[in-house]
């Protein structure tokens, strides 16, 4: 009988560690901040990206007549020394830097006049349509490797975007006049199998005012 | 049992038993390296092409190379699979039927130690497949976003036609569109519905939202199959030419449409350089490369009434590879 007893005692005694040891209790909001640290922050990406890296060496750029006399004269050298991408395929970006003149201002687009040796020359500056990936390729700082999943460097790019529509278009867009000289920075997107150099969009990354 | 064998005659066994051996080795490494493209559907002219053109890529590299066609079917996928890596097949150049349930057929070939490169469609793994080599429909679709927008001038109500809804490209497609065209607060979108990548369904499914909504500017759909159901639709109900039609993939008969006018966009998809980039990714594994990006994106063209001059059906122009 005593046997019984001690017997029936250590198997509760084990039921209760297994039960014990197979339930535990966590609060939820520490469940979320775990999962949350393990998410992707593309957000944060973006701004140590935009401040630390790019801007440090935005001065690197390369000059944008330069630039596009070289694409006119031998496409294979300026797309091989200035160009990138993080993926395979004809569309390639730089990035590029400039001055001129402003000449006209748009719903969508800034007109930059400047002289390139004797001519005046035209391009735009996007002030509407700030998407895509020109700026996250331009550098060439970025190495896809850094990340697991398609949707994180699409966020990536979007957010660096997001940053030059908040920061850096919204003073331009209000004390830009015609007529005003600019300093410029940003990426250019030029597709190496149908060049089209009628049309040069830069997705601006600096803009600086000198009144007249 | 052996003590009683003559030695020398042990000896000579063993001489003919290396010798044999070696010679079994030497045939077998004279034989090329066997590659297996195993394809979603072949009822599809666009995968036909994904596959005919990785496996001449993987012939023209010097190896064997058998299409496999898994008619949308994940247990047909499977038995290719088990098909292949029983029959000593050395890399596998896969287009998934099935983000979520391709996963254990890409995971059974690694624990065979069979390399897998995905193309086209992607697996929701990032430790499965050796690289992904895929269309950025996201970026894709932000520029087809911005034609939209700059077409419609800001204003005016539409309707997305999205792709089958368990596959990535159609969340992807829908997203990159989305993540520009919502800003502007002028675009309303009136329907969003799934045709699965059909166009007969695409048909139906217009002509059903358009009973209610007889009044929209604009078509936004995932494939270029959709976007010409669609014109259908419209021509049926007497509103081609009114409501504007956006597709995506490059298709022969979209590229055509936006020849005539009647389509007014696609984006432009690269099938051949996904193919023979896998296997051109497959000849680096077998010479020792282990080291490659796990998901390939590969650049996507929008085509409008502007630029159709450069571009025919699934971008094969030879200058756009």
């Amino acid at each position: 009988m005593q046997k019984k007893v001690i017997k029936y005692a250590l198997s509760i005694v084990a039921l209760i560690v297994v039960a014990y040891n197979s339930i535990y209790f966590k609060s939820l909001d520490e469940v979320k901040a775990a999962s949350a640290v393990k998410q992707f922050d593309a957000a944060s990406y973006a701004h140590h990206f935009f401040n630390k890296k790019l801007m440090p060496g935005i001065d690197k750029a390369v000059e944008i007549d330069a630039l596009l006399k070289l694409v006119q004269s031998d496409p294979s050298k300026a797309f091989l020394s200035y160009s990138h991408a993080l993926g395979i395929g004809n569309i390639r970006y730089f990035l590029v830097k400039g001055e001129g003149t402003i000449k006209a201002i748009g719903e969508n687009t800034t007109t930059i006049s400047y002289i390139s040796d004797t001519t005046q020359k035209q391009l735009e500056i996007a002030t509407e349509f700030v998407y895509g990936n020109a700026i996250r390729d331009a550098s060439g700082l970025i190495n896809i490797n850094e990340f697991n999943s398609t949707m994180d460097f699409n966020n990536v790019s979007a957010e660096i975007n997001k940053i030059v529509r908040s920061e850096v278009l919204p003073s331009f867009k209000a004390n830009g006049k015609v007529g005003d000289r600019i300093k410029f920075s940003g990426a250019i997107e030029l597709n190496q199998a149908h060049l089209n150099l009628d049309h040069i969009e830069v997705v601006p990354i600096t803009l600086k005012l000198e009144s007249k | 049992m052996i003590k009683h064998f003559p030695q020398p005659f042990l000896l000579l066994l063993l001489s003919l038993l290396i010798v044999t051996s070696s010679c079994k080795n030497k045939a077998a490494s004279d034989q090329p390296r066997k590659i297996a493209v195993v394809v979603s559907t072949l009822n599809n002219p666009w995968f036909v092409f994904l596959a005919q053109k990785a496996s001449a890529k993987a012939k023209e590299l010097g190896y064997e190379a058998k299409i496999f066609d898994s008619q949308n079917n994940t247990a047909l996928e499977t038995e290719h699979f088990e098909n292949a890596i029983a029959s000593g097949y050395s890399a596998i150049l896969f287009n998934p039927t099935d983000a979520e349930g391709s996963v254990a057929n890409v995971m059974r070939a690694k624990a065979a130690k069979v390399p897998v490169f995905c193309m086209d469609r992607e697996v929701n793994t990032t430790d499965g497949a050796t690289s992904q080599i895929l269309s950025d429909s996201y970026s894709g679709c932000v520029a087809i976003g911005r034609y939209f927008v700059e077409k419609l001038n800001k204003q005016g109500k539409y309707v997305e036609l999205l792709g089958l809804v368990s596959d990535n490209n159609t969340w992807n497609r829908s997203k990159g569109f989305h993540s520009l065209v919502d800003n502007y607060p002028g675009l309303k979108m009136v329907a969003q519905q799934s045709a699965d990548f059909d166009r007969n369904k695409a048909m139906e499914v217009l002509e059903s939202i358009l009973q209610a909504n007889p009044d929209i500017d604009a078509v936004f759909c995932g494939n270029d199959a959709m976007a010409m159901g669609a014109y259908q639709a419209l021509v049926a109900a007497g509103k081609a030419g009114h409501v504007k039609v956006f597709g995506f993939d490059g298709a022969e008969d979209a590229v055509d449409a936006i020849k005539n006018g009647k389509v007014e966009a696609t984006a432009m998809q690269f099938p051949q350089v996904m193919a023979e980039t896998a296997a051109q990714y497959a000849d680096e594994y077998f010479k020792g490369k282990r080291e490659f990006p796990k998901k390939m994106p590969v650049a996507v063209e929008l085509v409008t009434q502007n630029n159709v001059g450069d571009y025919i059906a699934y971008g094969k122009k030879d200058e756009g590879k």
